[in-house]
């Protein structure tokens, strides 16, 4: 391999200070702070990305050095070459150029965490061997200073024959020691396989010889048996207490989702509304302001406020992967959730289910297993995602009083608690039908490696939380605002040939969006809807949170300029015979078919992709999609007809 | 109070064995006491799940620690915790290593 082997590859190209690029992978066992390393070299320069052909989301950054773009990917962990999981399979291909349209990475870097260096030198010598430019990432030294423990790493860069840099991922040390031999590396001579333990599979060797190696290179002051991390264990893995500790976690996150989000969501509530006064100053009236106000503002502004829960809601799941405690609740509820047919391992996706569905099906490829892998991903969808999140929270903050029950917690997120539960609980029922239907097979027993705890770095964090929070704003701009503008257009037009301007109410009842409604009233009316809910769910079956913004559109669009805000029009909304349209039973049912229905179209393409592509990832998909249907709609219909005939149908 | 067999089977307590590494040659994993060390003899389980084990470096002859036995086993392998199902863990056979 020479200096610099790659032609640059048209997709990764920028325009930076020369013409020169190197293409660098990242791989490591899991847990071995590569996404923290990812970060440190990169810094905010990334972003998610796909490989063209292998439809895998990894996340993909850049930085110059010298006169060059090194491009850096960051591959899911992986234990061995040998892969056992979907997930481990695609780094691998990538890794070894086999990926369609994927050119071989120039230089491979092996994150190793020096904490655990013995299992992470298995996956290292099993790179080495394939004879490309390897650089070892020796990372934790600060943990490993701290902890009294001395690596020699002039031995162990003799012993393994290759350039050994040592790294503090979150401190930022070493970084730029490795940035440097990360561009030496490809005019480096080959190293010679000095290992030579051949057959890849020949396990008991090979850790035999990085026993010896090991015990050479590394002087350890103590081997204490037990570490803090045991000790916090002893608790978090209690029978009882650990799936408790766990619920009141999920709790006390979603009280904060709403506190500590209200304030920046009613800043951005009244910019939108400021923004929308200025525009009604500045424009005379017609279509072109109507357009604007309520259109544009009313319906992207209406979804825009739930930015600050969104972004809250993934720092904090981002804050239980990092600090591995996500791995020690998949543990804690593995033999709960076997009873369904399920292994802990599934509970992951699950809980990432509740940020988004589409991370959470990507994450079910760490399962080995087919059918425990597809029951995984007919479910997840079930979890509450974040795009439910602003559905819940108008509907919330619209029909259930803020009082405190006992108290401490707020009846709303109980509600909001509550909502979640409900799809969690569906989820794995569902799955324990799945297992025992159509996706029967033996449970796997659960192997897992508990990650040492640890404080998540603020940089990875962020950079993870702003990556969704573009994805959202992209979302915002593009899919919520074509719908919002024709949406608006659909309830602006035909207006009705009166000679006197009509009343925004008559004027929406003629627009193309009112024939619409009361053509679908009558498969919403047993719910309980109006037609104007009807349209909103008609038009949400691309993205949940268009929902809200439709309510936004159609609402400003039936009153008069600068009504109140959207929650308190719901609660003003009467029927024909002046009775209120939103009863809370009306609004719990609606919460319900929207804990239930598959309504995403991100989800049904990865559904698709994840389950086979083609018509059998459409098959399945399809049944997803309809199963979910079903579920919902029974679910609105039982609560609402079951509520009037508990006579809980009083005007609220 | 008598407990449903359901409930029992969530919450109640796995019988343990008496404090202090057991005197015999060899003994299922579940068996052994937190904090005792053992070696392992023989692994019995279906063969995807053993190339895993051996991936993660537990394997015939290999000493591992144990850590908590409360629902499931989480082991000492080479200074990494390994988190086993109840299931594997009552496949392996070890020989307890005197404190």
């Amino acid at each position: 391999m020479t200096a610099v082997a790659a032609i640059p590859h048209a997709a990764h190209v920028r325009a930076g200070p020369g013409t020169d690029s190197l293409r660098v992978a990242l791989v490591g066992n899991p847990n071995a702070g590569k996404s923290t390393l990812f970060n440190a070299l990169t810094g905010m320069r990334q972003r998610v990305a796909n490989f063209p052909g292998v439809t895998v989301e990894h996340a993909e950054g850049s930085y110059a050095r010298d006169s060059a773009w090194i491009t850096v990917l960051d591959l899911p962990g992986t234990y061995s070459l040998a892969a056992q999981s979907p997930d481990e399979a695609v780094a691998l291909d990538v890794l070894l150029g086999r990926a369609r349209g994927v050119p071989a990475p120039d230089v491979i870097v092996v994150v190793v965490d020096a904490v655990n260096l013995e299992r992470n030198l298995f996956f290292a010598t099993q790179i080495l061997e394939l004879g490309r430019p390897t650089v070892i990432a020796l990372n934790r030294m600060d943990r490993m200073v701290a902890e009294g423990t001395r690596i020699d790493v002039p031995e162990l860069i003799h012993e393994l024959r290759t350039v050994v840099i040592p790294v503090s991922a979150t401190r930022g040390e070493g970084i730029e020691r490795l940035r440097h031999a990360i561009s030496c590396a490809p005019s480096l001579p080959p190293a010679p396989a000095r290992i030579g333990l051949g057959d890849e599979m020949d396990v008991e060797r090979r850790y035999a010889w990085i026993a010896d190696v090991v015990e050479r290179c590394v002087v350890r002051r103590t081997r204490s048996a037990r570490t803090t991390s045991d000790r916090v264990d002893a608790v978090l893995l209690h029978r009882v207490w650990g799936p408790l500790i766990f619920l009141g976690i999920l709790l006390l996150a979603f009280q904060a989702m709403f506190s500590a989000a209200r304030p920046l969501a009613d800043g951005i509530e009244s910019l939108v509304a400021v923004a929308g006064a200025l525009v009604t100053r500045v424009l005379p009236a017609g279509d072109l302001r109507s357009l604007l106000v309520d259109g544009v503002l009313a319906g992207v502004g209406s979804v825009l406020v739930f930015l600050p829960q969104i972004a809250i809601l993934f720092l904090l799941i981002g804050l239980l992967e990092d600090s591995g405690y996500m791995a020690r609740a998949a543990f804690a509820v593995d033999r709960y959730v076997r009873p369904l047919g399920l292994q802990g391992r599934s509970f992951v996706p699950l809980v990432s289910g509740y940020a988004c569905a589409v991370p959470g099906i990507m994450a079910t490829r760490t399962i080995q297993q087919r059918e425990e892998r597809l029951a995984t991903i007919m479910v997840v969808p079930l979890m509450s995602c974040s795009a439910r999140l602003p559905v819940y929270a108008l509907l919330i903050a619209a029909f259930v009083p803020a009082v405190r029950v006992a108290g401490v917690v707020s009846l709303q997120s109980l509600t909001m608690l509550g909502m979640y539960l409900l799809g969690t609980v569906a989820a794995l029922g569902m799955a324990a039908i799945f297992r025992r239907t159509l996706l029967r097979s033996d449970t796997r027993a659960l192997i897992m490696e508990l990650p040492r705890y640890s404080l998540p770095s603020p940089r990875v964090l962020l950079a993870s939380v702003w990556q969704r929070v573009r994805i959202f704003l992209r979302r915002a701009g593009t899919v919520i605002f074509a719908i919002s503008v024709l949406l608006w257009a659909l309830a602006r037009y035909p207006q009705p040939s009166t000679p006197t301007p009509p009343t925004p109410e008559a004027q929406l009842g003629a627009s193309a969006l009112g024939r619409i409604g009361h053509a679908i009233e009558p498969a919403v009316r047993p719910l309980g809807y109006d037609w104007k809910i009807g349209v909103s769910m008609i038009a949400s079956f691309a993205a949940r949170e268009v929902f809200v913004s439709t309510m936004g559109t159609i609402y400003s669009a039936s009153a008069e300029e600068g009504g109140p805000a959207l929650a308190q029009r719901l609660r003003g909304e009467r029927d024909s015979r002046g009775r209120a349209v939103y009863t809370p039973l009306v609004a719990i049912g609606l919460m319900v078919f929207y804990v239930f229905a598959l309504m995403c179209t991100s989800t049904i393409a990865i559904t698709i992709r994840e389950t086979g592509g083609g018509w059998r990832g459409l098959g399945w998909a399809a049944l997803q999609f309809g199963y979910m249907l079903a579920l919902a709609y029974g679910g609105a219909l039982l609560v609402y007809r079951g509520g009037l005939a508990l006579g809980l149908g009083g005007g609220g | 109070m008598r407990l449903p067999p359901f409930l029992k089977r969530l919450f109640g307590r796995t019988p343990r064995p008496a404090a202090g590494p057991s005197p015999c040659d060899s003994c299922p994993l579940a068996a052994c006491a937190a904090g005792s060390r053992a070696t392992v003899l023989c692994i019995v389980c279906p063969a995807h799940d053993a190339h895993r084990l051996r991936t993660l470096g537990l394997f015939e002859g290999v000493t591992v620690g144990v850590v908590d036995t409360r629902s499931g086993l989480v082991l000492d392998v080479r200074g990494s915790r390994l988190a086993l199902g109840a299931a594997i863990a009552a496949g392996i056979t070890v020989q307890p290593l005197r404190a």
